[in-house]
């Protein structure tokens, strides 16, 4: 049997999705004897782009660079993976979106001409991207799960469960109900509710289920005594640029981005 | 004779950067090293949020160090709205930024480092013959891992440590199991203490000045002063001897102390606090240090390394937690920094708070630190090389390059990134 041929590629992002992949640990080595590595420039030093069969990808489009190399990898590649959130929903960078330019235009360097720095964007505002592993970081889990369903030549799954569904298999008490501003709702599982066990309220970084009940959460959130802007500050954090209906919702003259 | 050399995508670093050099008639002429990560402006994003929210933003700067992020901006936010935390908030603060030192040093040591010195593409290449010491690396990420993992409640970007303290705390009997490993991994660590004292080192010494946080009575960590030279600088008075600033032909951001460059990272911190080392490291380090040699840096990870793991063995021996919530500000407004050390050296964190709105903050990686030191040590090594093949040349600049450890991801959310 030919094994799949799978690259490894990181953008503008913080290596930590890359490194999920290699925090495999103890199945790190029978998992990379599944595939064939053609390319992954963060450990290796020959790396041959010329034909994939999956390609994971992390990073967000921030650059020129950043885009020129994800087109030629998108055509280099039979199927495009957007491992993690930034390649997914551009994560926190992405916020930059819903910020006021006062904020960063101090940061810019319009001085040097050289820099071409494009709006922070996930990878599917270029290419066509076929599969999704969300979160910051993508659950070890979940990518150990992905390679081998794809291996066995299976189609992989997406988890559309709200992180509530996993947060009562854990046995945790609703932090909504102590008036923390959770975000679990409204946003997909697959995480095993790791926040909230570890005491920290969901911010969304796995994206909205398709289902998402986008007023319904705000209102809860206003409920609770958050202001608005804090609330849309929140629920576009991580995962804004996956919510067109955040901005009809929550943002009006006194709160304009 | 003109030659240029240029590396446009520098592998086995973390995040991206490019080289060029130009040497003419025997001379370096240009040597320009920079990241070409696209930035974030995380020190941007931050404006208008609440205090607290913080830590888990700045976490997303950096994957491999976003424990040391969400430390050294908790530690900020704690100076600017004057929280006090507890002894045992500290405790597991040292045992979460320990973890995070232990798979970062291992991760650079065998998977981005090794494959150099024994003449290898990468660590997937070095399996058919060096099964065994992938797996030592492996074994010994892992532990790094469960440790970030039982305090922080995530191996990466933690969850549980906040500003005032712990939202959780691990069970007994996690941190028995904790003890346990560490202790199976101690002949782990010495054997990476040995592989790396038998590689050979280019021999190439530059004098500079070591640069880290320093304390008199534990090893750099996270509270102490900055010590550089035989002087100690109070970590609130940055401003007054630390300078950033952008060269507009040239690249990266540059901080330099009294106009010169420095070095921040494992051998900083080994040439300045080798004394505090616990036994079995000091006589590992010994013979070794103060060095000056920046391919040190590698053996100074490993030493660091054995370091941490009996330090985190000593510290889960004694430690018996008791039921704790976080502390609460109570200010509303304030003005804090804090600079602790993270995997590749100095972290600095400062923020401004007016009615609990982010108002300003400044963050110093350690990577920002090093570039200068970097490419001048690149410039000063090039002539005793440069009657090399041009690969040769690229090979071993690489290696240099790749000693520092650098976080390209980390160095470029901040300042000019540019190339020509």
């Amino acid at each position: 049997m030919t094994k799949l041929k799978v690259g490894f590629y990181g953008i503008t992002g913080c290596a930590g999705c890359q490194l999920s992949v290699i925090f495999q640990e103890d199945d790190l080595l029978d998992l990379l004897e599944l595939v064939e590595i053609r390319a992954w420039p963060f450990i290796k030093d020959v790396n041959d782009d010329e034909t994939f069969d999956y390609v994971f990808m992390e990073g967000l489009v921030a650059t020129n660079e950043d885009k020129e190399r994800l087109l030629k990898i998108r055509k280099n590649t039979k199927i495009l993976i957007a491992l993690g959130a930034c390649a997914h929903t551009g994560c926190v960078p992405a916020y930059r979106h819903f910020t006021l330019q006062k904020n960063y235009a101090h940061l810019l360097y319009e001085k040097n001409k050289n820099i071409s720095d494009v709006q922070p964007s996930p990878i599917d505002s270029f290419v066509q991207v076929d599969y999704v592993i969300p979160g910051c970081p993508p659950s070890k889990q979940e990518i150990r799960t992905f390679l081998k369903t794809v291996v066995l030549g299976n189609i992989p799954k997406s988890y559309d469960n709200p992180v509530c569904t996993e947060c009562k298999l854990h046995n945790n008490g609703c932090l909504l109900e102590v008036k923390k501003p959770c975000l679990g709702p409204i946003t997909r599982g697959g995480c095993n509710a790791i926040c909230i066990n570890g005491g920290l309220e969901c911010w969304g970084c796995r994206g909205p289920t398709d289902d998402a009940n986008l007023p319904v959460m705000v209102t809860i959130l206003r409920k609770q005594g958050h202001g608005l802007k804090f609330i849309k500050d929140r629920l576009v954090t991580f995962a804004g640029t996956k919510m067109p209906a955040v901005r009809k919702l929550v943002y009006d003259k006194n709160n304009k981005a | 004779m003109t030659k240029t050399i240029k590396l446009d995508h520098l592998t086995k670093i973390e995040g991206h950067a490019s080289l060029t050099v130009k040497i003419r008639n025997g001379k370096v002429e240009r040597c320009d090293l920079g990241s070409t990560e696209g930035s974030r402006y995380f020190e941007g994003i931050v404006r208008g949020r609440q205090f607290h929210e913080a830590p888990e933003l700045t976490s997303r700067i950096c994957g491999i160090c976003s424990c040391a992020h969400t430390l050294a901006s908790a530690f900020a936010m704690e100076n600017a709205l004057h929280v006090q935390v507890s002894e045992q908030t500290m405790t597991l603060r040292k045992l979460l930024n320990w973890g995070e030192r232990i798979r970062s040093h291992a991760t650079h040591l065998y998977f981005l480092s090794l494959p150099d010195f024994l003449g290898y593409e990468s660590a997937l290449a070095m399996l058919p013959k060096y099964k065994k010491e992938i797996t030592t690396a492996l074994q010994i990420m892992k532990i790094g891992n469960q440790l970030v993992s039982v305090v922080g409640g995530r191996d990466l970007h933690p969850v549980s440590a906040q500003i005032g303290g712990f939202l959780t705390l691990p069970k007994q009997e996690q941190l028995d199991d904790l003890t346990a490993q560490l202790k199976a991994c101690r002949p782990l660590a010495q054997k990476t203490v040995s592989l790396f004292a038998s590689l050979r080192y280019p021999r190439f010494e530059r004098e500079l000045a070591n640069f880290s946080v320093y304390h008199e009575k534990e090893y750099a960590m996270l509270t102490g002063v900055i010590r550089t030279g035989k002087k100690d600088y109070p970590i609130r008075k940055y401003h007054d001897y630390l300078k950033e600033y952008h060269e507009r032909d040239s690249t990266a951001n540059f901080v330099v102390k009294a106009g010169k460059e420095y070095r921040v990272g494992a051998l900083a911190r080994v040439n300045t606090s080798k004394d505090l080392l616990a036994p079995a490291a000091k006589r590992a380090a010994a013979t070794w240090f103060p060095s000056q040699n920046p391919f040190h840096t590698n053996y100074a990870q490993a030493v660091e390394l054995l370091h941490a793991i009996e330090t985190c063995i000593s510290i889960l021996e004694t430690l018996e937690l008791k039921p704790e919530p976080p502390r609460r500000a109570d200010l509303k407004s304030g003005h804090g920094i804090a600079a602790i050390e993270a995997p590749r050296g100095t972290l600095w964190h400062e923020y401004l708070v007016k009615d609990r709105k982010i108002v300003y903050c400044n963050i110093i990686t350690p990577t920002a630190q090093n570039l200068r030191s970097m490419q001048e040590d690149i410039r000063a090594f090039l002539p005793r090389i440069l009657t090399q093949s041009q690969q040769e040349i690229i090979d071993s600049i690489e290696k240099l390059i790749r000693a520092y450890d650098p976080c390209f991801s980390c160095s470029s959310h901040f300042l000019d990134v540019t190339w020509v």
